[in-house]
This record gives C-alpha cells, sequence and structure tokens, in this order.
C-alpha cells in the first residue's frame, strides 16, 4: 500500500519539477512548483517524517514560494520573452542536471534496502529533533542561524540605503 | 485497514465534512441579519420567518447567474482558482477534534477525522495554501484590481502566518504536544476552584495575537483589504460569476469555522463542558454515547459564539490602511509573540521544571 503511494507521488513530483522547467509561462512554472514542493512533503510523511513534511508545506509551499509567484506576476513576462534568451545557459544546466541525476541514481542503487530506512523514523518527532538538533548538530545549527541573521541584516542594511537615499533627494 | 474500520471513516468523515459545510448557509444568515441589527435596518425579511431561507435563494440566484469568463484570461488558472481556495480550507476540517469518542458496534470510534500527530502544523501549513487560490485567480483574471487584490492577499497572508506561528509555538510549548486532540485532553475540569480550565488563563498574549492574526488570515474586516469593494470594485474576484463567485465566499465562511474551531480548541477547552470532567458526566448521563453528543453541542456552542464575535467585528470596526496593517503584523503581533514565548519558556523552566 505505502510503496504504490509511494510510487504515484514520486511520479507526481517528478513530473511537477519537469513542469518547472519545462513551462514556458513563468506563472506555470512557479504553478509546478508549488505541485512539486507538496508531493516532496507527500513523499516525506509516506517516510514517517511527518513533521519534516509539514514543515516542508509550511515554509516551502506556504511561504517562499508565494514570495516567487508575487515577483514573477509583479514582472508581467510576456509569453515570448520568457526563459529562453539565452542559448548557452540551459545547456550547461541541462549538462550539470544530468551528472547530479546520475549520482542520485547510483546513490539510490547502492542502498538495496531504500524503502526499510530506519535511521529515518529515528528522527521524525519534534523531541528527537531538537535533541539532535542542540547535541550532535548544534555546531552546524548556530553557524547556520548566524548566517541567516547575517543574511537578514544585510538585506536590511540594503533596503534602508535605498530609503535613506530617497529620503535624501526629498 | 477491514472493510468495517474503512466504513465507519468514510461515515464520520462525511458526516464531520457535511456538518462544517453547513456553516456556510447559517453563517450567510447570521452575517446579513447581524449587520442588520447593527446597522439598524430589517434586513432580510422575505424568505420565510425572519428571512431563515434566504440563503437557499442566495444559492438558488447564484447557481442560476450565468457564468461569465471574461475574454484574455488565462484560463486553466482561472478556472483553477476558486478550487486553489476552497480545497485547503476544506481539508483543514480533518484535523479538528469535534468530540471526545463514541461507542458504536463495541468500537471506540473518535470524534475527529484524522488523530495527526503533527495535527497543529497541519493546520497552519495547509491553511497556508489557501492563499494560492486568491493568487493565481487574481492574476489569471487579467484584471488590474484582481491583481491589486491577489498582491494586497499575498503579502498579507505572508505577513500574518508568522504571528499565528509563533502564537502557535507558544501553545505547543505550554501543552507539550503538537496533537490538538491532546490540547483539549488537558483542558478539562476546574481552574482555582472557580475558572473553567481553559488555556485562555494561561496565555492571554498568545490568543489576544492569534485571534487578531485570524482575521486577516481569513480576510474578514477590519482586514479585508484584498477585496476592499471601495477601493477595488471587488479585489480579487472581480471577474469571477456564478457558482465560482460562491465559492470564495464558502471558502471564507469555512475559514471562519475552521478558525473558531483553533480558538476553541487552543483557548477554550474543546469539547469539554466548562466546569465539568468527563467522568464526572460520564457518571450523571450513565452513556459514554450521550456525553459525546452533549461535548460536540458544547464544541458547537463555543464555536458559534465566536462566529458571532467575527460577524460582530467585521460590522463594528473600520478597514485598515495598508501601511497600518503592516506595522501591526511587524511591529506589534510578531515581537508581542516573541516576547511571550521567551516569557512561557522562562515560565515554564521555573514552574514545571521541563
Amino acid at each position: 500500500m505505502r510503496e504504490v503511494f509511494f510510487m504515484i507521488f514520486s511520479i507526481f513530483t517528478v513530473l511537477a519539477a519537469l513542469g518547472v522547467v519545462v513551462s514556458r509561462h513563468a506563472i506555470f512554472s512557479a504553478f509546478s512548483l508549488v505541485l512539486a514542493f507538496f508531493g516532496l512533503a507527500i513523499l516525506y510523511l509516506l517516510w514517517g517524517t511527518s513533521f519534516v513534511s509539514m514543515l516542508q508545506i509550511l515554509i516551502y509551499t506556504g511561504a517562499i514560494v508565494v514570495l516567487f509567484v508575487f515577483v514573477v506576476m509583479l514582472l508581467d513576462l510576456k509569453k515570448e520573452e520568457t526563459l529562453d534568451s539565452a542559448k548557452t545557459g540551459p545547456l550547461v544546466m541541462a549538462g550539470l542536471s544530468v551528472w547530479f541525476f546520475s549520482l542520485l541514481i547510483l546513490r539510490a542503487l547502492n542502498r538495496a534496502t531504500y524503502f526499510k530506512s530506519t535511521n529515518v523514523e529515528a528522527a521524525s518527532d519534534i523531541k528527537s529533533i531538537s535533541t539532535l538538533l542542540f547535541s550532535k548538530y548544534l555546531w552546524g545549527f548556530e553557524i547556520l542561524s548566524v548566517f541567516l541573521l547575517a543574511l537578514i541584516v544585510s538585506a536590511c542594511v540594503l533596503a534602508r540605503a535605498e530609503y535613506m537615499e530617497r529620503k535624501a533627494d526629498q | 485497514m477491514d472493510l468495517t474500520e474503512l466504513s465507519i471513516v468514510s461515515i464520520k468523515t462525511l458526516l464531520i465534512y457535511v456538518a462544517f459545510i453547513q456553516v456556510v448557509p447559517v453563517m450567510i444568515w447570521v452575517e446579513r441579519k447581524g449587520a442588520a441589527l447593527i446597522q439598524d435596518r430589517p434586513g432580510p425579511n422575505r424568505v420565510g420567518p425572519f428571512g431563515v431561507f434566504q440563503p437557499i435563494a442566495d444559492a438558488l440566484k447564484f447557481l442560476f447567474k450565468e457564468d461569465p469568463v471574461p475574454k484574455e484570461v488565462n484560463r486553466l488558472l482561472y478556472n483553477l482558482g476558486p478550487f486553489l481556495i476552497l480545497l485547503p480550507s476544506s481539508l483543514i476540517i480533518a484535523a479538528i477534534p469535534v468530540g471526545d469518542r463514541v461507542e458504536l458496534f463495541g468500537r471506540d470510534i473518535l470524534l475527529q477525522v484524522a488523530d495527526i500527530d503533527v495535527a497543529l502544523l497541519f493546520f497552519l501549513s495547509i491553511s497556508s495554501l489557501g492563499v494560492y487560490g486568491i493568487l493565481f485567480g487574481g492574476w489569471a483574471s487579467n484584471n488590474k484590481y484582481s491583481l491589486l487584490g491577489a498582491m494586497r492577499s499575498s503579502s498579507q497572508v505572508i505577513s500574518y502566518e508568522i504571528p499565528i506561528a509563533l502564537s502557535a509555538a507558544n501553545a505547543v510549548m505550554f501543552y507539550g504536544t503538537f496533537s490538538l486532540r491532546q490540547m483539549v485532553m488537558q483542558q478539562e475540569g476546574v481552574l482555582l476552584g472557580f475558572l473553567p480550565n481553559w488555556g485562555i488563563w494561561f496565555q492571554p498574549i498568545g490568543f489576544l495575537v492569534l485571534f487578531v492574526a485570524l482575521f486577516a488570515e481569513t480576510n474578514r474586516l477590519p482586514f479585508d483589504l484584498p477585496e476592499s469593494e471601495a477601493e477595488l470594485v471587488g479585489g480579487y474576484h472581480t471577474e469571477y460569476g456564478s457558482m465560482k463567485f460562491a465559492a470564495f465566499f464558502m471558502a471564507e465562511y469555512i475559514n471562519l469555522a475552521t478558525a473558531s474551531a483553533l480558538l476553541v480548541t487552543l483557548f477554550f477547552g474543546g469539547w469539554h463542558v466548562p466546569w465539568l470532567s468527563d467522568s464526572w458526566l460520564l457518571l450523571k448521563l450513565g452513556s459514554q454515547n450521550v456525553v459525546a453528543l452533549v461535548q460536540v453541542a458544547m464544541f458547537l456552542a463555543k464555536i458559534s459564539v465566536l462566529l458571532c464575535i467575527f460577524v460582530w467585528v467585521r460590522w463594528t470596526v473600520p478597514r485598515f490602511r495598508f501601511d497600518q496593517l503592516m506595522h501591526l503584523a511587524w511591529g506589534n503581533l510578531i515581537p508581542l509573540g516573541l516576547a511571550n514565548i521567551i516569557v512561557t519558556a522562562i515560565l515554564l523552566y521555573f514552574f514545571e521544571g521541563r
């Protein structure tokens, strides 16, 4: 039962991810991205990590892609001048994607116990996740938080500088 | 999963969903009558006694109206819009515990569609998907007012999701669980001898933040800028007609019902009868099924009170300006929520030793 659902939603996710790349119109890319993230969340759910799955929907589908869509809508792209302006860029990207994809396939083939992974389910609930975050992965966690804080502060400084300039002009 | 269990789950799901969707016609009548009461006019009084059949007349009117599709719209997204907003708001119903349990055919049946272990997160994440209906519907309409409504909605919903998440995190810290059922379980009986044991006494700030933010999340006045009819014709649903237009309204009322259910679950004891414990009720009433019936009635009563407050606020408070709206979220609610989390953590550390 679980395997069947897993297959269905794997295919769904891959198709949606393809839709992101293939769509001529940026708005459909964004829409496919929503579907792809949603499919990914369902895959997490099937792996038994309900907490990660819900965070996936809450953060990626519910917040980040909304911002993407927001920007895309403001851009007002016409059908012709969408993403195929550059010729070499897509080729390089396609090459990189093929390389990554073959790496992933090799990795998946090497793991015979793909559906019965136990270490994933150990960190499914909030308590074990937070214990891991504050013990084993403490340094990574702290460095990431400092990094994110730096990003937020720099974004604020940039926005503020523009705002101050405009104020000085008036 | 055998056939009996499957049928039990199906019937339960159907019952709870239909019950929640019945909020829509009832709320249409309550909203129109409530508005009339507040504005000192009679309101709908032609269809049936006190106009109670007005929702049926409204629904029929929607059904028989022409369903125009404007020229040059993006067909796919235009038609998807109403479904994209209706789907998440109905999905959320699955996580709401409407009562404890009934004993039927020798089985214990939980009065909840799905007892999810991360129910609160499920609620937040699925409700955050509702914005896509507004965004894509508003954009696909190919109308500048619709687009403006969609823009306002996306920035508003993203901003107000943060205070909601902060308030929810606060509730999770206090109850020590993500499960809405477990949260309700902890709000049984009497507090200090005279208060019902409700979450609101322990986290009044959390309630205040969540209550204000939910108004914005459900696009209700005073935060209904995405559809503010005085400036944007109708906002994101300007170009919709017939049942597609009705779908936006159904979603709004279902969202209201689920928002009230969340508030009741987190802060007002869920299905519990105030002051009374479940074991006392079972002793007096004799049967678990009767107790369950009382609990569901109690839950409905609590939701109804909150829904009436939503209507009351809508027709009393004037609409915010957009910068005021943003300032309320980023300048007031988010700092308040963050401070609340820190204070709660300190108090929990000293008093509960968690």
